[in-house]
């Protein structure tokens, strides 16, 4: 194992101080981190352990918008029952993922800095338009989590920045929202493809707001915006699913890797797109009712 | 590199140790400790749970923690399971339906089942099984430590 | 469960259900593994393996790697006083590399060190250079004249060439002749403790070596012959072992082990990590079978021809027996009349394969379990129907030549209790959008090392003072229960409680020769040499008893533990066992067990060298849901039909079946280890071994009694035939569901939806 100093700030504000010396990385949950820097893939001379920090690990409902903290575990997410109410695809996206022992350490801003384009709490938080909100010792900023995500492990964090907490606001009226995955087995899978998609339907039962997204098909999570806007406005029926697969080739450009090829994710996503968005059909009808 | 000292309370015992921080629970426990219960088998890389210990009661892969993160935490491990000389019922009810073979992977998924119980003592099969799910067995096909679970859960 | 014909009234004094001793050390963490052994003075032991697939050594400098502080030694290949070559088969395979490195991971170099620092910081400056080459994967590329060659005598290693009839005849006499190509992965053992081994040099210039071996003994002759050693000097103990399933019958760790203690004259230990054991540890090997089938219109088989190649990577391993065995079995459990197989074991850079759980088996099923079904759905025949036309009977002559004997009446035991299952899941609905499929599939599994080899096992019985009955066990428990099943048989015969007889740990100074653990022989060879053991220890008891009390031991009798005087009294046998103490006498009595190849029935002119004459049957029905959509497989129900001649531990042989089944679903289902990026899939984030949540829901065991006449009471094997059935009755189910036939394993949903063959 590397070498480095280790440093375990107890406040926020210790935080900012300490990723602002050159060379510190945060370390979370760790379950990425510590595999990645047993085999060399990650380094940090400085590596900032946040496990000493209460205050980035929450839950909460502010009126308009949801906040979430970012050193809040997966398996926290997954049995919030405010979350169940606003993102239940969040829910089910966290609960997806690995096994009890790493749902208990993985953070949800873990997920988000790792960027992974398979990670499966993203394409949850892309449909409900989630920000994320940046400090550092400089002050903060709050930019779209669509924009911070930049490519496969890429994100606009800056040196001595971190993730503070990403927030969304809840839909209101005849609403739905579903996550899926396709994964290689049903234990500690690895989305092969996954999908998100909220929904609103308006008074007359039309497609009021349309959010799709995806994983694992492109170099990040992708925001369907032709199927989105293809359907806006239309009466959700079975006749409609082959544009949404026309339109959706459009906009993925999966890969073929050790886990699955691009033609079979190709399909997948077609499959899983129909089923997330039927799916969040009939929560928002049930809703409306 | 410099080395940190901290405390933690294991299995009950307050212990204060000094180490490297690039070391991982699991290098402790078995190196500096004796308590080679918790295991090896993946690598470090979280993928088998041979190595869960209950951290403050929650299960988690020691391979996968830094030692630095336990700072002030209740560590338990497979030997802080007996009590008085006695066998924990998860220990009991694992030997008694046979699902100890080789055993690699038994002090793991003992752990494991014990946090699930602890969460939710009646599980559902189905949620025994995603209760075990991050513990990778090759000898017994897992029925046998479900059926183990379902024993100490009938039990209690 | 269902019980045969013939049942022996066992158990009589033990239960069915009796506790195995080592669980309680394994449930608490306190078994040793070898990892876990305290040692004073321990040194690392850190492996340099070849970054290359095939390349030529140029030059090794270990002068950077010497300077660090704490490293103690550097080795190489030079360094090694005696033989540098290993191999049980073929001494092919270097212990650390000699000029060539055949495939990425091979040891090259042994570092020993104060601290894993120290040893890791060596690992990074030794300079070794390479001149790549280039190399080859396929085996039937490297089959080739024209291909790279890895070994001197080139790379097919093993060429079998059987057959049986008239094989032109035969597909002339057939209706139907349908031929396919089926495609096996290399798969992992998957044991959960990777390998380790301890060695110490001790001052009376012996060594002893810890390991996690099936075959203790054999490490021991490679050791002894790599250190230039007397054999006497060489001691080998087992440690607790965590899993081997064929993979652990190979002794590179130990040697580098022992060669790293012998150079520092001090305590080193290697522990290999996940990646090293998928690099450069046994697999399964890979296969490609082309096989055809031909038959009449009513289901009767008319001939079969086969050809397979092997790809048993750089070295040979146990690849020329598991060939053999792959080889006898293309024909399943059916009678062929003409038959024609050619098998080719080739070497490739890939990672070695050799023994694992199946031995060939698995392989050779998936072919002709597959095909079978294939030629019911064209016959328009039932599945079960056309196997119960074709299935051997006692008497019967395998196309090796082989006549089976009346453990075959098990065969159509099991195809009527599969109908049975069959029958009840058939009326169970999916759930909405998935597509159900049964499917069922028979397997057959040789016992035994072969004829010709020597298939011996001897083990030792001693009566302490203590009044307890220790058996020193010859063959290593791998965790699968061996142990527990020496207790029971020796504790029945005895007529004593199952908590008075114990097994001590394998230590090549103190305990016999058992020979390997492997080849679904164990309860069987164990078993029959403590029966007799038992008989032998009983007769010394009442010679030393008649002794004592001054009477022919003729009038004495032994009953449950008591010695019986003719006047009916009864002396309990454990005073006369503290009596002879007091006079330093200890009973013991020692057999050994030669695995039975009667003359009639075993072919003498085969080319294979070694047939199989005794086999284990079962069948295995699977109930899946596919989601036609996805193409994902889920297999909902299972069952298990296996007849293991007698039960001697229930949650013993439960625990082989349920285990043997899980392995069968990860390799019809998840497991293959993959190259890409030129790099092998080496650890289990994409080699994905199943998990309690990737196993049926509905699970049932149905374990027959059909008695084996040379068993111990009635016992046969079950270690590797209960993987044997799994994947071919997955596919068989998917065809059902979906019509789709998958003749690559996995059955990934790539695969089912047919993106790609």
């Amino acid at each position: 194992m590397q070498e480095f100093n280790y440093q375990r700030p107890s406040t926020i504000t210790e935080l900012k101080e300490h990723l602002s010396q050159p060379g510190a990385r945060i370390l979370a949950g760790g379950t990425d981190i510590v595999p990645k820097m047993r085999q060399g893939k990650f380094s940090a001379p400085i590596l900032v352990d946040t496990s000493g920090i209460d205050d980035m690990r929450f839950i909460e409902d502010r009126g308009s918008e949801i906040v979430i903290g970012s050193l809040t575990t997966h398996q926290e997410l997954t049995e919030s029952t405010l979350l169940q109410n606003i993102n239940p695809a969040l829910v089910t996206a966290a609960g997806s993922i690995g096994c009890q022992q790493t749902r208990g350490r993985g953070t949800v801003g873990g997920n988000i800095a790792n960027a992974s384009p398979a990670a499966d709490t993203l394409p949850p938080l892309i449909i409900f338009n989630s920000s994320v909100l940046v400090q550092s010792l400089n002050g903060e900023r709050r930019l779209t989590l669509e924009k911070f995500i930049k490519g496969p492990g890429k994100t606009d964090l800056q040196e001595g920045e971190f993730i503070h907490s990403v927030a969304f606001s809840p839909l209101s009226g005849a609403w739905g929202a579903a996550f899926i995955k396709v994964g290689k087995r049903s234990g500690m899978a690895v989305s092969i493809v996954n999908a998100a998609v909220a929904v609103v339907l308006d008074n007359e039962g039309k497609i009021g707001e349309l959010r799709v997204a995806l994983g694992a098909v492109g170099p990040t999570v992708i925001r369907c915006r032709k199927i989105e806007e293809y359907l806006l406005g239309k009466v959700p029926v079975p006749a409609m699913m082959k544009e949404i697969s026309e339109a959706c080739q459009d906009e993925i450009s999966p890969i073929s890797d050790i886990r699955s090829t691009e033609e079979y994710r190709d399909h997948a996503a077609e499959v899983i797109i129909h089923r997330a968005f039927n799916e969040a059909v009939d929560q928002a009808k049930g809703r409306g009712q | 590199m410099k080395e940190i000292s901290l405390d933690f309370i294991l299995n009950g015992e307050k212990t204060s140790l000094i180490s490297s921080p690039n070391r991982t629970l699991l290098d402790v426990l078995r190196e500096d400790l004796g308590l080679t219960g918790a295991k090896d088998a993946c690598g470090g890389e979280g993928e088998c749970g041979a190595c869960t210990v209950l951290l403050n009661g929650k299960p988690v892969n020691a391979c996968l923690v830094f030692i630095g993160q336990v700072a002030g935490m209740k560590i338990t491990t497979i030997e802080g399971l007996i009590e008085k000389g006695e066998f924990h019922p998860l220990q009991r009810a694992f030997v008694e339906v046979g699902a100890v073979q080789c055993g690699y992977c038994t002090p793991g998924a003992i752990l494991s089942a014990k946090a699930l119980l602890d969460e939710n003592p009646h599980p559902t099969d189905q949620e025994i099984r995603n209760g075990l799910s991050g513990n990778l067995c090759r000898c017994t096909g897992y029925n046998k430590m479900i059926e183990a679970v379902h024993l100490v859960e009938g039990r209690g | 469960m269902r019980e045969g014909v013939e049942m022996t009234d066992f158990p009589r004094k033990t239960g069915k259900h009796e506790i195995r001793k080592d669980a309680w050390n394994k449930a608490s963490g306190k078994a040793k593994y070898t990892a876990d052994i305290p040692v004073e003075n321990l040194k690392i032991g850190l492996i340099v393996r070849s970054p290359h697939h095939f390349a030529r050594i140029q030059d090794i400098d270990k002068k950077p790697a010497l300077e660090i502080p704490g490293v103690l030694a550097v080795l190489t290949s030079d360094d090694i006083p005696g033989e540098k070559l290993f191999g049980s088969l073929v001494p092919d395979q270097p212990s650390l590399a000699q000029d060539l490195v055949r495939h990425l991971g091979e040891p090259v170099a042994l570092i020993i060190a104060d601290t894993k620092k120290a040893a890791g910081l060596a690992q990074d400056v030794i300079k070794i250079s390479y001149e790549p080459l280039t190399p080859v994967f396929d085996p039937i590329l490297a089959a080739a004249p024209e291909a790279p060659q890895l070994h001197p005598d080139g790379n097919i290693i093993t060429e079998l060439n059987l057959g049986d009839g008239n094989i032109k005849q035969g597909f002339e006499e057939a209706d139907h002749i349908l031929e396919d190509t089926f495609d096996l992965p290399r798969i992992s053992p998957g044991y959960m403790e990777p390998e380790t081994s301890l060695a110490i040099w001790e001052e009376d210039q012996t060594i002893t070596v810890w390991v996690s071996s099936q075959h203790p003994f054999t490490d021991q002759g490679f050791i002894a012959a790599a250190l230039a050693l007397p054999i006497e000097q060489v001691r080998v103990k087992s440690g607790v072992i965590g899993g081997a399933f064929g993979g652990k019958e190979d002794s590179s760790l130990s040697i580098l082990a022992a060669l790293g203690a012998w150079s520092i004259k001090g305590a080193v230990r290697l522990v290999n990590n996940r990646r090293e054991s998928f690099l450069a540890h046994p697999k399964r090997h890979p296969a490609q079978i082309r096989y055809k089938l031909g038959a009449k219109n009513d289901g009767t088989f008319t001939a079969m021809e086969a050809e397979v190649y092997m790809d048993t990577g750089a070295y040979a391993s146990y690849g020329p027996a598991v060939a053999m065995i792959l080889t006898e079995t293309l024909a399943g459990s059916y009678r062929i009349p003409n038959v024609k197989v050619r098998t080719a074991l080739v070497y490739t850079n890939s990672p070695l394969s050799g023994a694992m759980r199946g031995f060939g088996s698995p392989q050779s099923h998936f072919a002709v379990e597959s095909m079978v079904d294939k030629m019911a759905e064209e016959l328009g025949m039932d599945s079960i129907l056309i196997r119960k036309k074709n299935i051997l009977n006692p008497g019967d002559k395998m196309f090796t030549g082989v006549t089976l004997n009346e453990t075959a009446n098990s065969l159509p035991l099991c195809l009527e209790e599969a109908q049975q299952v069959i029958n009840q899941l058939k009326v169970i609905k999916p759930a909405p959008g998935k597509k159900a499929g049964i499917g069922f599939a028979l397997a057959a599994q040789s016992m035994g090392l072969g004829a010709n080899v020597p298939d011996d096992s001897t083990h030792r019985l001693e009566w302490a003072p203590n009044g307890k009955v220790l058996i020193h066990l010859g063959s290593p428990d791998l965790g699968q229960g061996l142990a527990m099943a020496a207790e029971i048989i020796t504790a029945e015969r005895l007529g004593l409680s199952f908590e008075d007889v114990e097994c001590l740990e394998l230590d090549t100074l103190e305990t016999p020769n058992g020979n390997v653990t492997c080849a679904s022989r164990m309860t069987y060879m164990v078993g029959n040499a403590l029966l007799d053991a038992s008989e032998k220890m009983i007769q010394e008891l009442l010679i030393q008893a008649g002794t004592l009390l001054d009477l022919p031991a003729s009038e004495l009798q032994y009953q449950e533990g008591r010695v019986i005087k003719p006047d009916g009294t009864e002396v309990p046998a454990v005073e006369f066992i503290a009596r002879l103490a007091e006079e330093s006498i200890t009973l013991t009595s020692e057999s050994t067990f030669s695995f039975p190849y009667p003359e009639d029935t075993t072919p003498q002119d085969l080319p294979i060298g070694m047939p199989h004459v005794l086999y284990c049957y079962g069948g295995q029905v699977a109930r899946v849901e596919v989601d036609p959509e996805l193409g994902t497989v889920e297999v909902t129900h299972f069952t298990a039909i296996h007849d293991v001649g007698k039960i001697i531990s229930l949650p013993g042989v439960e625990g082989q079946i349920e285990g043997g089944v899980a392995t069968g679903i990860g390799y019809a289902l998840y497991e293959t280890m993959l190259r890409k990026d030129d790099q092998w899939v080496d650890g289990f984030t994409e080699y994905l071994l199943p998990t309690a949540n990737d196993l049926p829901l509905h699970y049932e065991n149905i374990i027959l009694e059909v008695p084996e006449a040379s068993g111990p009471y009635g016992a046969k094997g079950i270690g590797e035939i209960t993987l044997v059935p799994t994947a071919p009755a997955i596919a068989n189910a998917v065809f059902d569901a979906v019509k789709v036939r998958v003749y690559k394993l996995p059955i990934t949903p790539e695969r089912v939806l047919g993106f790609i063959q």
